[in-house]
């Protein structure tokens, strides 16, 4: 890291930026790219068409995003924090509004050349948020009841919109960023408790308010065997795809679960079953074990960061990439009832892969800017 | 200086805690992917594969799990099944226009009043019921208006193939499901559990010969109604039972009361003549007479302000089988005497006239007869009057007279004959005795259009006025005639009644039994022997002439029940 010395001064130029960037970092997030490209090549039955091309695209306008965002000095984000989070929230109102007035259940905006989802987006603001938030609050302060009222507002308004789509998967994602941003923020251990008890307390009430559809996922979840040909389809099918790849696989494009269409969402939320299907016990560990890599790098940049602001934001958005690959996974493998969160950088779709390079660039952003003081209002020192 | 000290030491402390609580999340995070990569481990190595498939398919194989069994006839006819429906049910609350959805829903399901539906929409209730049991198409239809807060519960509706065939039998449940009359009611609880389908005794193809017969003779006599029972004499099952007018379980709220009456089980009849069979039965069993005994029936008799005379009256005296050949009222009476109170209650009594019958059915009437039971009641009851029972009573009692003397409970689920306990009513000498008689009506007496060439149909007419308001009507008549086949080794007991049928030309403005029922029973025969492989026979035959000879007395031959 020798290279790096000397970046603490506030000031530094495009060139020192791009040469000072952790490349590696951006390596690794291309290396699993193109592990999903190679997946959805083979989910198309070996076509980039309909969509490896397309993500290709999107991948390659992500990263030129990502760049720019990790190249902008930190106080500028710390700065934005709050409009982004407002604009965000007033993204996520308005598509629950259209959905009510509109088409039922809808999820997104169409903005023309791409639809974007406010609620993945809004997962990035939240952590934005809170990490300017708990900048701005002494450690003593942090664990004073009334200074927690702000912050858990900041969460509970997303959440209770997400909820209303209904979405009980980012609702549940929202929940934990937030809870991983009062960990790290220094609230006090018996808060975690007291709230722990509570919302154990609270299940047998919000059972009453679940639609039919997210109770049958829980009963299917329990025992999938019960309704094979009904709700317990999805999980049964990926199971049987994970175990028929056995230790190396059956090869690339040779997966038989996935390519005579006996697993469902195979592009998009199930793809890792299709990936363990075709490589094995061997490319599934292999994987997980590049995320691993992925979210150690991340959680080494919140250690390394001076300033409270990154370390909360590099933290926060890391807990956010891995609670994707954490859910996704385990939702595959039915550790997990079947929420709709994809496996970030594979999955086909648009805004999660958006969101979750901008996540990259601010968490890349806080190495850049990791020896950066900044004041408790978002100066420099 | 020392506070600026404290204040570097607690930023100090808080970075320290900070990063604490950082690499604790990172532990758990590191749990969390060792937790899925166990589990990637355990499903790629220990591989659970075949279990699963095997659930996969088997779900496939599986028939289709329904709430109530089906109910089959004796071979195996589908009499009532469960079809999948799906039930419309809305959540007012999420109906954002009641008027204009209770107006597209009417345009898919017409038979809904556009108010009542428009008016439940806009209750503010959570759940309302808009239709039950919707086809596939109408739920096709209400799915694509797309329409939030209409809904579809998973149902299922009873299906009854045959329709108004076995409505009576069969019965019906209502919209949940229950069993409400029938043996969808009596046997409800077995129906619900059973994973086999029920199967009845009766037979389908015997059933509908039997109606048909049946609505014929009730349309020819202009009969406000009828009914008809075929028993099978060893085992007690009914193998066909039709009442009419009947109804179409399918459709049982449109039904009339008086559809929906059964008139085989749950009506109760005063039915004449057709009680001598047990009076002579009873006579010969109990040896007060015998086929050379003779009485007087020259003149009616007078019991204080009652008569007895005779329909055909012969005024003469008559030996046994000449009063059940000629159905003498007199004779009959003068027998019952004989034999006294006590033991005609008595035999009654054992032949199940007088209690409940035993078979399956909710819709079931009990016998009428005298609370005290005083020498006129005796006489009159000896020719079936002074005694309501149903038909069922009826057949069940007559089977046991002819089938060696053993009376069996009369059923309709379909069972081994062997199993069945019967009780020895009579002995087998006086159940061959009987036979001879019922033939012999048949052959030169009152019931000649019962005989079905070839079968040997024994049987006894009866002809019964009915009563209305305490007195007898002379033109409503309850006619029937009840008979048996083959005669020489019974099979099946067809009895056949026809309620207030009207003479005709054709009968000689008659309305009896003998003229109406007694066809009934002909055709019948005629029609199902074939079906239960019984050939005709050849009734000159001298073992048959034998068999049924009235005078070839005591009983020889090789028929060991006529040994005694």
């Amino acid at each position: 890291m020798a290279r790096l010395s000397g970046t603490g001064s506030a000031k530094l130029t495009f060139r020192q930026k791009l040469l000072h960037l952790n490349w590696e970092f951006v390596l690794l997030i291309v290396l699993t790219a193109s592990i999903g490209f190679a997946m959805l090549f083979s989910a198309a039955n070996g076509n980039f068409d309909p969509w490896a091309s397309r993500q290709f695209m999107r991948f390659a306008v992500g990263i030129l995003l990502m760049l720019a965002v990790a190249m902008t000095d930190i106080r500028i984000w710390l700065r934005a924090a709050y409009p982004v989070y407002g604009v965000c929230l007033a993204l996520l109102a308005a598509v629950e509004l259209m959905g009510s007035i509109g088409m039922g259940a809808q999820r997104w905006l169409d903005l023309g050349f791409f639809q974007l989802q406010p609620s993945e987006v809004m997962k990035v603001a939240v952590v934005l948020a809170l990490a300017r938030y708990f900048h701005g609050l002494d450690s003593e302060d942090a664990g004073r009841l009334t200074n927690l009222a702000i912050p858990l507002l900041l969460v509970a308004a997303p959440m209770a919109l997400v909820l209303r789509q209904p979405d009980l998967g980012t609702a549940g994602v929202v929940a934990m960023v937030g809870v991983t941003m009062f960990w790290i923020g220094g609230a006090r251990l018996w808060q975690f408790a007291t709230v722990a008890v509570a919302a154990a307390a609270a299940v047998p009430v919000g059972w009453q308010f679940l639609h039919s559809y997210q109770k049958q996922r829980i009963f299917t979840f329990l025992n999938p065997e019960s309704d094979p040909l009904g709700s317990g389809y999805h999980i049964l099918q990926s199971k049987i795809a994970l175990g028929s790849g056995g230790l190396f696989g059956k090869g690339f494009l040779e997966g038989t679960q996935s390519h005579l269409n006996f697993l469902p969402e195979k592009q998009t939320d199930f793809i890792f079953t299709m990936l363990a299907e075709e490589f094995g016990l061997v490319g599934g560990v292999g994987l997980i074990a590049l995320y691993g890599v992925l979210i150690a790098y991340g959680i080494y940049i919140a250690f390394r960061a001076r300033s409270h602001f990154a370390r909360l934001l590099a933290m926060g958005l890391t807990v956010n990439f891995f609670l994707y690959v954490f859910i996704n996974i385990a939702m595959v493998m039915g550790i997990l009832p079947v929420v709709g969160v994809p496996l970030p950088l594979i999955s086909y779709g648009g805004t999660a892969m958006l969101t979750v390079l901008i996540g990259f660039g601010l968490i890349m952003s806080c190495w850049l800017h990791r020896d950066t003081y900044i004041n408790k209002r978002g100066g420099a020192a | 200086m020392s506070d600026r000290i404290a204040f570097e030491s607690t930023k100090k402390q808080a970075i320290e805690t900070a990063r604490t609580r950082l690499l604790v999340g990172g532990s758990l995070m590191a749990a969390a992917f060792f937790v899925v990569g166990v589990r990637l481990f355990d499903l790629a190595v220990f591989n659970e594969n075949e279990d699963l498939r095997r659930a996969a398919s088997r779900e496939i194989a599986r028939p289709t799990p329904m709430a109530r069994a089906d109910i089959v006839d004796r071979n195996g006819v589908l009499l009532a099944t469960s079809l999948k429906t799906a039930s419309l049910f809305a959540d007012p609350r999420k109906i954002a226009d009641p008027a204009d959805t209770a107006h597209r829903l009417i345009e898919i399901l017409p038979d809904l009043s556009e108010e009542v539906v428009a008016a439940r929409l806009g209750s503010g209730k959570s759940f309302v019921w808009l239709r039950r049991n919707l086809t596939p198409r109408q739920q096709f239809e209400v799915n694509r208006l797309g329409i939030p807060g209409l809904e579809f519960e998973k149902e299922e509706r009873r299906v009854y193939p045959h329709g108004r065939l076995a409505g009576h039998i069969v019965g019906f449940t209502n919209v949940d499901n229950v069993g409400l009359s029938g043996i969808e009611k009596s046997m409800d609880a077995a129906i619900a559990g059973a994973k086999t389908p029920l199967r009845l005794s009766i037979d389908i193809r015997v059933q509908q010969i039997l109606r048909q017969e049946l609505a014929g003779q009730i349309e020819k006599f202009k009969a406000i109604g009828g009914g008809g029972i075929v028993l099978d004499v060893e085992s007690g099952e009914v193998v066909a039972m039709v009442s009419l007018p009947d109804f179409d379980p399918n459709a049982a709220g449109q039904a009339g009361a008086d559809t929906r009456f059964n008139r085989m089980t749950l009506g109760v009849y005063e039915l004449g003549s057709v009680f001598k069979i047990f009076n002579h039965a009873i006579a010969l069993e109990t040896g007060v007479a015998t086929f050379a005994s003779r009485y007087d029936a020259t003149k009616p008799i007078r019991v204080a302000r009652f008569t007895i005379s005779d329909y055909h009256p012969k005024k003469s005296w008559l030996t046994v089988p000449e009063i059940f050949q000629h159905s003498s009222n007199i004779g009959s009476a003068k027998i019952a005497l004989d034999i006294g109170s006590d033991d005609q209650r008595k035999y009654l009594g054992h032949l199940g006239l007088l209690r409940r019958t035993s078979i399956e059915l909710p819709e079931q009437g009990l016998p009428m007869y005298p609370a005290r039971w005083r020498e006129i009641n005796t006489m009159t009851i000896s020719f079936g009057h002074g005694i309501a029972v149903s038909p069922l009573h009826l057949t069940s009692a007559v089977a046991a007279v002819v089938n060696g003397g053993i009376l069996r409970p009369a059923t309709l689920v379909e069972h081994d004959a062997k199993t069945t306990d019967g009780v020895q009513v009579f002995s087998a000498q006086t159940s061959d005795r009987m036979r001879r008689l019922l033939r012999l009506v048949v052959e030169t007496g009152t019931g000649r259009n019962a005989d079905a060439k070839g079968y040997l149909v024994g049987g006894k007419t009866g002809t019964a006025e009915k009563q209305v308001n305490g007195s007898y009507k002379r033109n409503a008549l309850i006619s029937s005639f009840v008979g048996v086949y083959p005669i020489t080794a019974p099979r099946f007991v067809v009895f056949a009644m026809l309620d207030e049928p009207k003479g005709i030309k054709e009968s000689y403005g008659y309305a009896t039994g003998g003229w109406t029922a007694a066809p009934v029973v002909q055709g019948v025969v005629a029609r199902m022997a074939p079906l239960f492989g019984i050939a005709p026979l050849d009734e000159t035959a001298p073992d048959i002439r034998h068999a049924i000879n009235i005078n070839a007395q005591p009983a020889i031959g090789n028929r060991s029940d006529a040994v005694n």
